[in-house]
């Protein structure tokens, strides 16, 4: 008897001394030990992939662009985009620190610099990290246009803890040291991998918007600054871009091959990508459109009539696009046909017919659905519409922007003629008379005109100190406005201060 | 040999005595096979036969006999001169009855904490799917709620108040001292049309073969479950065999099912009076249609359940089968369940010290499921597409076809059901071995392995004959979709205790236990999806290689697996049956916690004072019993993803390059979540038992809130958060009253009643800022989130603008113009109640069990975004918009406001029962009984959609909601008529 009772105290004993020492098994994944240099290629290419998201739609850091400008209103459309007024406080400059988007991009954009970090703990080749690092400068390029100051960590680091963070000063002179160093590393091929050229137009970029950085309310630019936004240019054109007979080529789904404009893109691999590219066009085609819109996003009167009739951005037909479809490109305003030129109507029964006239909150009920001028700007992929992963590349940076900043780099430092040659020639291309002088007014003008709806207006206004300017559907301003809000579920983060007026 | 010789012994003294016969019975006029029969002082016993029926010597007839008979009250009952008796034993209120608590079963006089019992004569009736619903309504202190109408769809249950800022919420269920992992191996990937509703977890258990379920509440009762008791405990228990003859027992019903209550759209004439209303010249088809009853059908269902159980010489077995068929009143809708149990319970050797409880439970169902979903966007899923077609529209051709409008966004709710085909099928088998060994009279060893393996396959499709962006041809593209998935979940538990019972010194008896457990939880599947599959003529599932490769993803899944490994022990000291103390200790090592932090410790405390066993109340003859309890415990919750404490890369694909991605950010110092619960109560019985009932206080404070931040960037992106342990409390404080009378009981009727009422109060403290979730969706929502989890507020506080009615235009007016939100509803009911109640006039009775919520806001996103005022013209609204006082403008914005926040109160009759009880019929059938049911035959509430009872998970980001209906499955009635009796 005794024997029975000692052998199950035993049994029990065994077990007390540990069965099992709980080492967590990662099954289907891997922790940090798993990435060796074999695959520190998936690492980047993830890196790659972290970019798709706030980038590539128009909701997420385009909406923070675009649409808190004078380029792109979302108006409520009774049953539609009210959203809990997301969309209108952007537009009427009226956000506060728990908006949604602004915090989503803001996290986001911050993934990518935590991606691209984690590649540099993983033995990359010289050429996997100036890549890693240029994409990491991209992204806090961003964070730092919209909010003023980024915060960033070592590979390794323990996320549970608070970030370090850099003011807009220290991180200007960061970038571009950083960018300086990866240059020679990075390589020469094509746009949708970070490039030598990418990164200097990326330079260019800071240069140009150094002094309103660091000064939102009255840039100033330093002449240096500009000598180096000139000479960026120069060097960039030596790459052999050429701007495209056709505007819309830049944005088709076979940009890749037929633009010589695109310097810095993000490929998409049709039926394959992640991309919300789609949304460009589902954004802002109404619901009877094909393929059918979210009928949301439209561009405003008074942006639109700053085009000449015979401007070829206006709009056009687009072989491929308004042949299968009776959807033009560019601006869409009047009445809209399908492919057959029938006539197309609304939900309610009126004809679909895009008015230049557009309130931030529409109140007729026969005007909800067509008010407000809409924009297609990237061309439709029908052929990959099913998989909805079109095959159109992500334009983030073109060669006309960099003429552009070099003109206006070239008109700062009271280089007038040879920016207005610039200017020009750009003009000539896309079918709009030429200027006979060059203003900063005709510039921003031009700017907008040449680059709508592809995420720099906000940034242009606020260097040309416009931003704070009533236009339409935004009677009044606040200077905060100039900076977005840290998100309220960051502060947390003794590091990251409040920007001022929030 | 030496029976024989016995019974020869009892037979010869019996010649020269007085013989008593009789029978009995069972409250319910059931004649009761097995029961024993003993004259008091003697050896003398007697068991009834299979018609209950006895006969036993008696020594003179003045005797008395002892009855007895297993979960039943032991009576003693005087000879008093005659040769026959009629007995009818009652049900336990025995203080001797023993009830399980984890690890061993006690004495229900030894218990200090709040745990209640629910037998399978008490559970509520009807053709139900799941064991949860067999206790709704009926212990104090626990919600349960049905999430929707679905057949077989997920359940809300919250004992004591909702702490969950993340994961389910759900107690932890063990069956026959296995405990269920919690999750399904129901996959989640529909036919490309958004999230489908989860089903229920327990959906594999069938209700018949439950003997009863035990709910442990308070701390004291379910720290011997540590990590995972935190939601409270909920134990099942199934039906075992008896020692006696082979018993049979059939049940079968049938029945049929409607919509129980509709919401109120415009009909066809009346639609056509809005538009000339708002003189609106468009939108009138001229035809009236009811799109409701176009979806909906008179579902029938049968149920049927066999038990075959017997046993003899300690020896018992019980084997079950059972098939239930539920039609859905959605058309297409459907629920099948197979199902069949065995468990065996044997002693060995000559002393019987050594015996093998055998368990297993195996079940297949297959679901039909509709595509209605939870987070639809503006085009709908089939609930808003019925709910805001046109009634003035048909829904087919003239030629008879489906009428589809190709270019439109509104949908046909008749084409999304023929495109539709989405099928599950969930295979689970829990089976246990349990050796023991009896070292002692009071020293058990016992062990228990068991495997519970249950897979689930889903078979979804979208076909492309819908108008739907994505689903229908475009260009090259030959439309539809289809998603193949399969998921496996594995649990395994091998647990070794070691119980101890004995009066150790005079009047002071220690009954212990103490254990070791390793359990390890595993899930993996995958998914496949394909979309380009054209018209064809098969399902798609079963023709995937016909889409273009580029059109197909596969990916596959195998969670980290997470091992628990526990030490634990309890004592319950009780001295004289007076006074008794429990204490229980539990260590759990988890592979979910951080390095950090790897063993969580839960200790328990609990007193009780038996007052009535008191010398100074031993004449208090009214007062039967009266027990004072007070408690305290910790426990914990670690219901979140296994590997969130790790740094983890995934391996994924991007632009044909392989790519690892970072999926999680590490936290070593992560750990479970913390409860700490003090309860007191009083149990009481007065009137020879007629009434009985119990009080209870508790105060539960929830720590180390585990929840998936939004972490500090930089970090990794997207929704994926860091789990930590946020500082704050969630406190959940409350009464439970519980009353059982049995008012009137004698041979020809008797008359019970039951009810019981809770009061909770619950509040978030000391979080820092404010966790959103409660997404709302539809036209016009996209992004908008309606409930809070924040300081000072109760849980999931609706949170959003206040509306004050239609300016003289008809647009909305709000606070401060909608620029503030205020706090405005309250999805936690302040009160819920149950109430039971049985009559029977001699063989004819009638159970009715009730239901109830008070206090409660429900987020009516249906009508916020589905039946809005724009839809005029193109698709129905609301009745009630157009009798407002003033015309809403069709231009006011959708919005999310205070306006669709509704009262949820409500009181249902969820179900009753009217049973005429044959007894037996001729020599075979034994105790027949013939039933009419109904579910959900009323409910009085103020709600105006389907059902105030709803809860449609509209999380974010792993943190749920509470109290949002967005175009749930409508609820039914059913009526069913059933037979029960055995062989």
């Amino acid at each position: 008897m005794k024997n029975k009772y000692i052998i199950s105290f035993a049994a029990i004993a065994v077990c007390l001394s540990g069965c099992t020492k709980l080492n967590e098994d990662l099954q289907g994944q891997v922790g940090t030990a798993g990435v060796t240099s074999n695959n520190v290629s998936a690492v980047l290419s993830a890196s790659y992939a972290a970019m798709i998201g706030p980038y590539q739609a128009p909701w997420n850091w385009s909406a923070l662009q675009e649409v808190t400008s004078d380029e792109v209103i979302v108006p409520t459309r009774a049953g539609d985009w009210d959203d809990n007024g997301a969309w209108r406080s952007l537009h009427l400059h009226k956000w506060a620190p728990d908006h949604s988007r602004i915090s989503d991009v803001f996290r986001d954009l911050n993934s990518i610099t935590y991606v691209t970090t984690s590649v540099l703990g993983f033995s990359p080749t010289p050429s996997q990290a100036a890549q890693a690092r240029f994409l990491r400068a991209f992204a806090q390029f961003s964070i730092l246009d919209g909010w003023g100051q980024v915060p960033y960590r070592d590979a390794g680091e323990d996320v549970t803890k608070p970030s370090r963070v850099r003011n807009a000063a220290d991180e200007i002179t960061y970038l571009i040291t950083e960018l300086n160093a990866i240059i020679p590393d990075l390589p020469t091929g094509v746009a949708s991998i970070a490039n030598k050229n990418a990164a200097r137009t990326l330079l260019m970029k800071i240069y140009l918007n150094k002094g309103a950085f660091l000064n939102r309310t009255s840039p100033t630019f330093d002449a240096g600054d500009m000598a180096k936004v000139i000479s960026l240019a120069d060097e960039i054109a030596a790459g052999g871009y050429a701007l495209s007979t056709n505007y819309f080529d830049n944005f088709a789904p076979n940009n890749n091959i037929i633009s010589r404009e695109n310097i810095f893109t993000a490929e998409n691999i049709a039926g394959s990508s992640g991309s919300d590219l789609d949304g460009m066009w589902k954004c802002t085609l109404h619901y009877n459109q094909n393929p059918n819109g979210y009928n949301g996003f439209s561009s405003l009167s008074n942006f639109y009539n700053k085009f000449e009739a015979s401007d070829k951005r206006r709009g056009a037909t687009y072989v491929g696009q308004t042949n299968v479809s009776g959807v033009r490109v560019g601006f869409l305003v009047g009445q809209q046909f399908d492919q057959n030129g029938t006539p197309l109507k609304d939900r309610k029964g009126n004809p679909l017919a895009f008015t230049p006239e557009v309130s931030i909150v529409e109140r007729d009920p026969n005007h909800l659905e067509v008010a407000g001028i809409r924009v297609v700007k990237y061309a439709i992929d029908y052929v990959n519409t099913g998989s909805k992963k079109p095959d159109n590349d992500w334009v983030y940076y073109r060669y006309s922007d960099v003429l552009l900043m070099k003109a206006e780099a070239q008109m700062r430092t009271s280089q007038t003629a040879p920016a207005l040659a610039i200017v020009n020639s750009i003009r000539a291309i896309r079918g709009a008379t030429i200027f006979t002088s060059l203003t900063l007014d005709n510039l921003i003008d031009e700017r907008g005109r040449e680059l709508y709806w592809e995420s720099f207006r906000r940034q242009d206004l606020i260097r040309f100190n416009k931003f704070l300017t009533p236009w339409q559907e935004k009677p009044t301003d606040d200077p905060k406005y100039l900076l977005f809000p840290i998100p309220d579920n960051q502060l947390g983060n003794p590091n990251l201060i409040q920007n001022p007026g929030y | 040999m030496a029976l024989s010789f016995l019974m020869l012994l009892l037979t010869s003294a019996a010649f020269a005595q007085t013989v008593v016969k009789g029978t009995i019975y069972d409250t319910d006029k059931n004649p009761l096979p097995g029961a024993t029969i003993q004259v008091q002082g003697t050896n003398t016993k007697a068991q009834t036969d299979g018609d209950g029926k006895f006969q036993i010597a008696v020594p003179s007839l003045t005797a008395k006999l002892v009855v007895s008979f297993v979960g039943l009250e032991t009576q003693t009952v005087s000879v008093n001169n005659q040769t026959q008796l009629n007995i009818t034993l009652k049900s336990s209120n025995d203080l001797d009855a023993v009830v399980v608590v984890g690890y061993a079963s006690v004495k229900k006089s030894d218990l200090t904490g709040a745990a209640t019992t629910v037998s399978a004569k008490d559970f509520n009736k009807g053709p139900l799917n799941a064991p949860d619903q067999l206790i709704q309504g009926k212990v104090a202190g626990v919600q349960m709620i049905n999430n929707s109408g679905q057949p077989g769809g997920a359940s809300t249950v919250r004992i004591r108040g909702n702490s969950a800022i993340t994961g389910s919420g759900q107690p932890l269920y063990v069956v026959d001292g296995v405990a269920l992992d919690g999750r399904s191996a129901r996959p989640s990937t529909s036919a490309g049309i958004g999230t489908a509703p989860d089903g229920n977890p327990l959906n594999f258990i069938n209700p018949a073969d439950i003997e009863s379920m035990e709910i442990l509440k308070d701390a004291s009762a379910t720290a011997i479950y540590g990590s995972r008791a935190a939601y409270g405990v909920v134990l099942i228990t199934t039906k075992r065999g008896k020692s006696g003859d082979t018993r049979v027992d059939v049940s079968a019903s049938a029945g049929v099912s409607n919509l129980a209550k509709k919401v109120d759209v415009l009909s066809g004439d009346e639609y056509r009076a809005a538009l000339k209303k708002y003189g609106l010249k468009n939108g009138d088809f001229g035809t009236s249609v009811d799109p409701l009853e176009a979806i909906t059908r008179t579902g029938y269902n049968q149920n049927y359940s066999l038990g075959i159980s017997g046993g003899s010489n300690g020896n018992t077995f019980r084997a079950s089968l059972g098939y239930q068929d539920q039609q859905g009143i959605i058309k297409t809708t459907d629920f099948k369940k197979y199902s069949a149990g065995f468990n065996g319970n044997f002693k060995f050797l000559e002393s019987k010290k050594l015996g093998l409880d055998v368990n297993m439970i195996s079940n297949q169902y297959l679901e039909s499921i509709a595509p209605i979903t939870t987070d639809a966007g503006f085009t709908g899923s089939l609930i808003s597409q019925a709910l805001s077609w046109n009634p003035t529209q048909s829904f087919y051709n003239p030629d008879g076809s489906l009428f589809i409008d190709y270019g439109s966004t509104t949908i046909n709710p008749l084409a999304a059901l023929a495109a539709n085909n989405d099928k599950t099928k969930v295979t689970t088998i829990l089976g246990s071995v349990s050796p023991y060994y009896k070292i002692t009279p009071w020293l058990e060893y016992r062990m228990l392995a068991s495997v519970n393996y249950s897979t689930g396959i889903r078979r979804a499709s979208t076909r492309s004959t819908l108008n739907l962006q994505g689903i229908q041809p475009d260009g090259t593209f030959l439309g539809g979709y289809a998603s193949y998935s399969n998921s496996e979940l594995i649990t395994q538990q091998f647990t070794n205790t070691l119980n101890f019972n004995k009066e150790v010194i005079n009047k002071l008896n220690l009954n212990a236990v103490i254990g070791y457990e390793y359990s390890n939880f595993m899930n993996k599947g995958t998914v496949n999806t394909a979309t380009g599959f054209g018209n064809i003529a098969a399902d798609y599932t079963d023709a995937f290689q016909t889409t273009a490769p580029a059109n197909r993803t596969f990916s596959a899944f195998n969670s980290p697996v997470t091992e628990l490994q526990s030490y634990f022990a309890r004592a319950i000291l009780n001295y004289d049956s007076k006074y008794i103390l429990t204490a229980t200790f539990r260590a759990d090592g988890s592979t979910k916690f951080g390095p950090a932090n790897r063993y969580g410790y839960f200790p328990s405390f609990a007193a009780a004072w038996n007052v009535k066993s008191e010398s100074f109340l031993a004449n208090t003859a009214w007062l039967n019993q009266l027990k004072l309890r007070v408690g305290y415990g910790e426990t914990g919750n670690q219901d979140f993803p296994s590997g969130s404490s790790q740094q983890r890369y995934g391996f994924g694909n991007s632009n044909g390059q392989p790519t690892l991605v970072a999926i999680n950010n590490a936290n070593s110092e992560l750990k479970w979540q913390s409860d700490k619960q003090f309860n007191v109560g009083v149990d009481f019985a007065v009137l020879s038992n007629r009434l009985t009932g119990a009080i209870d206080y508790f105060h539960k404070t929830t720590n180390d809130l585990l929840f998936p931040q939004i972490s500090f960037v930089p970090a990794v992106g997207g929704n994926v958060p860091t789990w930590v342990n946020l500082p704050g409390q969630i406190i959940n404080k409350g009464l439970e009253l519980t009353l059982n009378g049995n008012i009137v009981e004698n041979d020809t009727y008797s008359w019970s009643l039951g009810g019981n009422a809770t009061f909770i109060k619950n509040e978030v403290q000391n979080i820092n800022g404010t966790i959103k979730t409660g997404s709302l969706n539809g036209q016009g929502l996209t992004g908008v989130t309606t409930e809070v989890i924040q300081n000072g507020y109760p849980l999931f506080a609706m949170v959003t603008r206040q509306y004050n009615g239609l300016d003289a235009n008809g647009f909305s007016l709000y606070t401060d113009n909608g620029f503030t939100n205020y706090f405005v509803g309250n999805p936690n009911p302040k009160v819920i109640m149950g109430l039971s109640t049985n009559f029977r006039y001699k063989k004819l009775s009638v159970t009715a069990n009730l239901n109830g919520a008070f206090g409660q806001s429900i987020y009516n996103n249906t009508a916020n975004s589905v039946l809005a005022i724009s839809n005029l013209g193109t698709r129905n609204i609301s009745s009630a918009l157009v009798s407002l006082p003033v015309q809403e403008s069709l231009a006011n914005p959708i919005a999310a406001s205070s306006r669709y926040i509704e009262k949820g109160d409500y009181i249902k009759l969820a179900n009753a029962t009217l049973n005429y009880n044959f007894g037996n019929i001729g020599k075979s059938i034994k105790s027949l009984n013939v039933y009419l049911n109904g579910q959900n035959l009323f409910v009085i509430t103020k709600y105006t959609g389907f059902d105030p009872e709803v809860n449609v998970n509209k999380g974010v980001s792993g943190v749920p909601s509470a109290g949002i209906d967005y175009t749930a499955y409508p609820t039914a009635r059913t009526f069913n008529f059933g037979v029960n009796f055995s062989l």
